[in-house]
């Protein structure tokens, strides 16, 4: 049987919340709905299962990435052209600490928004299911369903608030 | 008597008063819009341009072209002769305006990380517009850092690039410190303000026709709203917040360095570190208050979106900053002043009685006397001219603070053969046109980006009810973290 | 119970940088205040002349000065301790190295005194700000191609100064800082002249330019690791002292006080 990818806008939480209950009830599983929204709406609000971001993990790698390059620069960089200047030490520890604190940091910065652009597949031009209605607060919910049930799933929802129901179509944002 | 009460209101007239601002529903978070119709205030404020926003443009470019560009041409074919520098200050305007923009820039990642960190709600119209001032700058901060240098042409042997000389740079050098952390800095919140921008520029590509489509639909990368999508940014905000708090405070911590670094009577001080980074806040908040009330009086529309509140709130956090601003300066001068150092008591003499002693003064009043005297009272916080004014005072006596600190101490060193005193030349130009540059950036970004981040207002709205307690309604905020 | 400095590790203490190998000995008695060593080492080094206003703001670009200090106004004034010749120290612990972030001005460890590398300057300035003895001078102007200084021929620019630049030294451009170098181009000569003799540079074979003119013979130069030189006999006397000392620069230049 073919799929199609329908597309409800609700207007608030509570209807939002109940079409998902719904759709669970008729059979519909999570990895086949989809929910986006003008602000965040947190997972649970929805009934939906919380997704696993690999931000977090990148921020990690980049930090640790970040410590190995300040610690280059800073004790590296004197091993493998030695100037001595004023009487410090040719590998100094304090102006060390200043250098791996800010290439941590750095780099951990760099990662989590490199993190955010390949998690979420940015930039992302071409066609997408989408209405613009989104950016103007409502939560649209769209969902793959089996062809012959269209209608059946095109009801339940319009009895549960939703402003609008109808096939989702990719298009060019 | 009868005067008396005429200029000052009864005790329970005030009181009424008193209650009456307080009702929740003027403020923002309690007096919300449909988002549709925020999203096109928005849109508005950005499309809405008068004949006078042209003056003004055109008046910051032409002093841009001069100023800036063609005085710094200048200065690099002739030489920083032209400027005001000598011995002993090698050192003059170019660094107090580095340290200037520097700490103007602080108050962006303050209102919009910290302020986030621990869930003021107030901060939610303006994160944007602060940060957008962090962004231009550290732009102008780094302009004039690279003005100052004897060979600018040769800037990028600072940068550790591997080179057939194989040279690396100093990282003993406090400078080398400054360019780490000043760059660590500039691109961590040049991405902080773009983040939460994606959604607010996806808005826009969904209103807007022609270039500007083209343009929010590059720059929004095909942002939609998906649950993941928000999971991601909320993520890499949080992570951002928390961050680049710490990276904000070592940046002025590091740009202090420079002088406590140095072996010279007044700038070898320990304190110099968190005093920066208070000042920075000081002169960054003041800023943030007049860009507010620019903001409110000429953009359509912001003024249901910067209401007194905000001033008020911003004007609460000017009096804490002045305040522990004074400690910090008194806790570096007490310990001077008592020392006995024979060039520290010169260096604190010729800063009371010589011939710059009036910006010593100017300084004292306009960081000290003039928000302690303005910012405490309720009615005249959430005046928006009255707090943007105080805020130039402010930041007029932080610029004094540092012309003081770097031109004006450097002329008392341990060789008194050598005093003589700084006078700017082609600096006054140059800063002019930094200031010029930065109005400009600011204009600019005002047509062309979405000054409210309106997802955050609306996300700030959801979680604001007004709760019944006993007999009256009390605001209640909701965490949606 | 005596502290060994090395042991503890003070700043600079390591035997071969407290000592130095090159120095000098002012003697403030004999200074006459003449400046020929100015005038001397300006054309030694390719220094460039500077013009009255710049001059007048601080701009002067001599590696030696010669500081007066006086007490009262004009005309009842007294001199207050003669004249003192102000040059760089060449410290052993030179403030004045560390904070350039180019390393343009390293310690030379064979020659133990602050090289100044003018083709990796970069014009930051910190190193003239850290200088305790504010001896650095700054290039704020291309001073050798100043007008003011050239003699129009055929409607062409003529520099008649050029011609007494010293082939053995850089000729600096602006943005560039300079400072005394002990005339390490008369050193290096004196030390390959020496090498390629098979010897050491013996005591008094070359002397920098400030040492050789100054008619009073008030500056004397030689190795201050090497107890029989002229300059260790006379840097032992009572009436020697170090400007500075407290700041533990470890200068390798000592002054002889009035007597």
């Amino acid at each position: 049987m073919s799929e199609t990818t329908i597309l409800a806008l609700f207007e608030d939480i509570d209807p939002a919340a109940n079409a998902i209950e719904k759709l669970h009830e008729m059979g519909v599983k999570d990895e086949q709905i989809n929910v986006i929204s003008g602000v965040p709406v947190l997972e649970r609000m929805l009934g939906r299962p919380l997704q696993d971001s690999n931000v977090p993990r990148l921020a990690l790698g980049g930090a640790v990435a970040g410590f190995l390059f300040g610690a280059f620069l800073n004790f590296g960089t004197p091993d493998l052209y030695a100037v001595h200047v004023g009487g410090q030490a040719l590998f100094p520890i304090p102006p060390g600490m200043i250098i791996l604190f800010e290439m941590t940091m750095l780099f951990s910065l760099l990662a989590t928004f490199l993190g955010v652009f390949l998690d979420s597949y940015f930039p992302n031009y071409r066609p997408l299911e989408y209405v613009p209605e989104v950016s103007d607060g409502k939560i649209a919910v769209f969902f793959k369903c089996p062809e012959g049930e269209q209608k059946d799933f095109m009801d339940a929802l319009g009895k549960l608030g939703a402003k609008s129901v109808k096939p989702a179509e990719a298009q060019q944002l | 008597m009868a005067v008396a009460s005429k200029y000052l209101p009864s005790a329970k007239k005030a009181h009424e008063a008193h209650h009456e601002e307080h009702d929740p529903r003027q403020h923002l978070m309690h007096d919300p819009k449909p988002r549709g119709e925020m999203n096109q205030m928005v849109m508005e404020s950005m499309y809405t341009t008068s004949w006078k926003f042209w003056v003004v443009f055109g008046i910051l470019s032409i002093l841009v072209a001069t100023c800036f560009f063609y005085a710094w041409g200048y200065m690099i074919v002739e030489g920083l002769g032209v400027a005001g520098v000598m011995r002993p200050s090698y050192w003059g305007v170019f660094l107090v305006n580095t340290v200037f923009w520097i700490g103007i820039s602080h108050a962006g990642t303050f209102i919009s990380a910290i302020l986030r960190v621990f869930k003021a709600e107030f901060r939610r119209p303006f994160t944007r517009a602060a940060e957008l001032m962090t962004t231009f700058g550290l732009i102008q901060a780094g302009a004039s850092i690279f003005m100052h240098l004897g060979r600018v042409w040769l800037a990028y042997w600072l940068f550790p690039i591997p080179n057939e000389r194989l040279l690396w740079p100093n990282f003993h050098s406090p400078l080398m410190w400054d360019l780490l952390a000043i760059t660590t800095y500039v691109l961590g919140s040049t991405m902080y303000l773009f983040l939460p921008l994606i959604p607010d520029l996806a808005m826009a590509r969904d209103r807007s026709t022609g270039w500007r489509k083209t343009f929010f639909k590059i720059l929004s990368l095909g942002f939609r709203g998906t649950e993941g999508e928000w999971v991601h940014l909320r993520h890499a905000m949080n992570i951002f917040a928390f961050a680049i708090i710490p990276v904000m405070f070592s940046v002025h911590t590091i740009v202090s360095w420079d002088f406590a670094m140095a072996m010279r009577p007044g700038w070898s001080s320990t304190v110099f570190g968190p005093y920066f980074v208070v000042g920075a806040l000081h002169s960054g908040m003041g800023a943030v208050a007049i860009v507010l009330y620019i903001m409110r009086g000429t953009m359509k529309h912001m003024d249901y979106f910067i209401r007194a509140e905000h001033f008020d709130a911003l004007g609460k956090l000017m009096l804490i900053v002045s305040m522990a601003w004074a400690y910090f300066f008194f806790n570096d001068y007490l310990v001077q002043w008592y020392g006995g150092d024979k060039w520290t008591d010169t260096l604190l003499h010729w800063h009371e009685s010589g011939p710059m002693n009036w910006m010593f003064f100017a300084m004292l009043i306009f960081n000290i006397a003039v928000p302690w005297l303005i910012l405490w009272n309720r009615k005249w916080r959430q005046t928006g001219w009255l707090l943007a004014f105080a805020g130039l005072l402010i930041n007029v006596g932080m610029y004094f603070e540092r012309y003081i600190i770097i031109p004006v101490s450097l002329t008392i060193n341990r060789m008194p053969f050598t005093w003589k005193l700084y006078f700017p030349r082609i600096e006054v130009f140059l800063t002019i046109g930094t200031f010029s540059l930065f109005l400009l950036f600011y204009m600019i970004a005002s047509r062309l980006i979405p000054l409210v981040p309106v997802w955050e207002v609306q996300e700030g709205q959801m979680a604001h009810t007004l709760r019944k307690v006993g007999k009256t309604e009390v605001p209640s905020i909701s965490d949606f973290e | 119970m005596s502290i060994d400095l090395n042991q503890v590790g003070a700043k600079g203490a390591i035997a071969e940088e407290a000592d130095g190998k090159w120095g000098m000995v002012i003697d403030r008695d004999i200074c006459t205040g003449c400046q020929a060593c100015v005038a001397a080492c300006a054309m030694e080094n390719n220094i460039p002349f500077v013009e009255e206003e710049d001059a007048g703001y601080g701009r002067t670009m001599h590696w030696i000065r010669i500081e007066r200090f006086w007490e009262g106004e004009f005309p009842e004034v007294k001199v207050n301790e003669g004249f003192q010749p102000m040059l760089c120290q060449q410290c052993g612990n030179a403030p004045c190295e560390p904070v350039c972030p180019v390393f343009a001005t390293p310690h030379s460890q064979s020659e133990q005194i602050n090289l100044q590398v003018y083709n990796r300057c970069v014009g930051t300035r910190y190193c003239a700000n850290n200088c305790p003895y504010q001896v650095r001078s700054f290039n704020w102007r291309d001073y050798h191609i100043d007008p003011a200084r050239s003699n129009e021929v055929d409607k062409q620019l003529v520099f008649p100064l050029h011609n007494q630049f010293n082939p053995d030294v850089t000729v600096r451009r602006r943005g560039v800082m300079e400072k005394c170098t002990f005339c390490i181009q008369r050193i290096h000569r004196a030390e390959d002249n020496a090498k390629s003799q098979g010897r050491e540079v013996e005591d008094g074979e070359m002397v920098p330019a400030c040492a050789q003119v100054c008619p009073a013979n008030a500056i004397t130069f030689g190795r201050i690791d090497d107890p029989e030189s002229l300059v260790s006999q006379l840097a032992q006397q009572d009436r020697s002292v170090k400007h500075l000392e407290e700041l533990n620069t470890l200068p390798r230049v000592t002054y002889l006080k009035e007597g």
